[in-house]
């Protein structure tokens, strides 16, 4: 299946830091690391556009070119943000073999409309985007799909329930972890805002301490 | 002007300033974690409480009963101000305002179970509401 895995060109990164990933960046480069099975992990760089591409595109698995061999699989294993969510600033690898089993992260996919959607006030919540898998390598899934058409107000999807495209494939995510829920928006208080008193102040947890100082009273509230 | 929303309890009526941490990027709460779709600040500031009351009025108020709206600021940060024409000393003044601290980046609003165009266009709504320049992001890609 991943014989065909895009290859990505690399070049080593001989000094590293924070100055050195700046200056990278700033030329069109994507810093990154690969690591695993047991070698030393070594920084590399990547065209940046190249890799943004792949990533956005989908690709996981990839052949790394690098130092003139372009027989090393690797897996993404994390990219980092910027700030703003708008750049790739870093991207972590993990060299794999293809008959090798991984831990890997799959989106969800959520098929089918929800019975319980029909309703008033009805939102689905989907909180969790991707739940974490064992599989080997070829068959890593690019999507997880559930069917929800028959969830109906109140009712949940955990990922327990799910049923994994294949019969090796282990879920390692908490089996509790919700994934779907409908639940429904409660109509709020037209002037819920202009209920709340205007001198109202927080309760302050050290007053205490200056009333006893004080002497005038004893404090209202014991704090425990 | 009524506290919108203020914290329940805290441990010291004032607090310092801290103005030089303001202009800074946000490394936490800087992604759509709970909805679909969010509003992001470009740049920092103080975002006082009535504002974040005003956005959430604009957005309910568009979007009536439909989707949910999660607000991922909280003001938890007391703001004072001496009156006017007062001179200096005397003390810390009272508390002005409560104000979330708000770095650029950090996300202000979500929403869930609405459409992209319903969500572009409630969000607008509450930016107009914001001190600062906001915009309009969905989920990142997942790898």
């Amino acid at each position: 299946m991943h014989e065909d895995a895009p290859i990505i060109s690399a070049e080593r990164r001989e000094r590293v830091g924070t100055k050195y990933a700046k200056r990278l960046r700033a030329s069109g480069r994507l810093p990154a690391v690969v690591y695993g099975h047991k070698e030393e992990p070594v920084s590399i760089s990547l065209d940046r556009k190249e890799a943004v591409r792949m990533l956005t595109r989908g690709e996981r698995v990839f052949r790394l070119s690098l130092d003139g061999d372009d027989k090393q699989f690797v897996l993404i294993k994390e990219v980092q943000f910027d700030h703003l969510g708008t750049d790739v600033v870093h991207a972590d690898f993990a060299r794999v073999d293809l008959d090798e089993r991984v831990e890997v992260r799959v989106p969800i996919s959520l098929i089918g409309e929800a019975k319980g959607l029909k309703s008033a006030g009805a939102v689905l919540m989907h909180p969790i985007t991707e739940v974490e898998i064992e599989c080997s390598l070829f068959n890593l899934p690019d999507e997880i799909e559930v069917d929800i058409s028959d969830l109906d107000v109140g009712e949940s999807i955990t990922a327990g329930e799910i049923t994994l495209p294949k019969p090796t494939m282990v879920l390692l995510s908490d089996p509790d972890t919700v994934l779907a829920t409908i639940t429904t928006v409660e109509e709020e208080a037209p002037d819920e805002a202009a209920t709340v008193d205007a001198d109202a102040e927080p309760e302050v947890l050290t007053r205490k301490k200056d009333t006893e100082e004080a002497g005038d009273k004893k404090p209202e509230k014991k704090e425990g | 002007m009524p506290p919108y929303k203020i914290p329940k309890r805290v441990k010291f009526r004032k607090e310092m300033r801290r103005t030089s941490r303001v202009n800074r990027n946000a490394t936490r709460g800087n992604y759509v974690a709970y909805g679909e779709y969010g509003l992001q600040s470009l740049e920092s500031c103080w975002l006082k409480s009535n504002c974040i009351e005003a956005g959430r009025i604009a957005c309910q108020h568009f979007l009536k009963r439909e989707g949910k709206l999660f607000i991922r600021v909280f003001p938890d940060k007391p703001v004072s101000k001496k009156p006017l024409e007062t001179r200096m000393g005397k003390g810390k003044a009272d508390v002005d305002y409560w104000a979330a601290r708000v770095k650029a980046g950090t996300m202000l609003f979500e929403l869930a179970g609405v459409s992209e165009v319903r969500a572009r266009e409630a969000m607008a709504r509450v930016a107009m509401k914001m001190p600062v320049r906001c915009r309009f992001v969905s989920r990142r890609m997942s790898v």
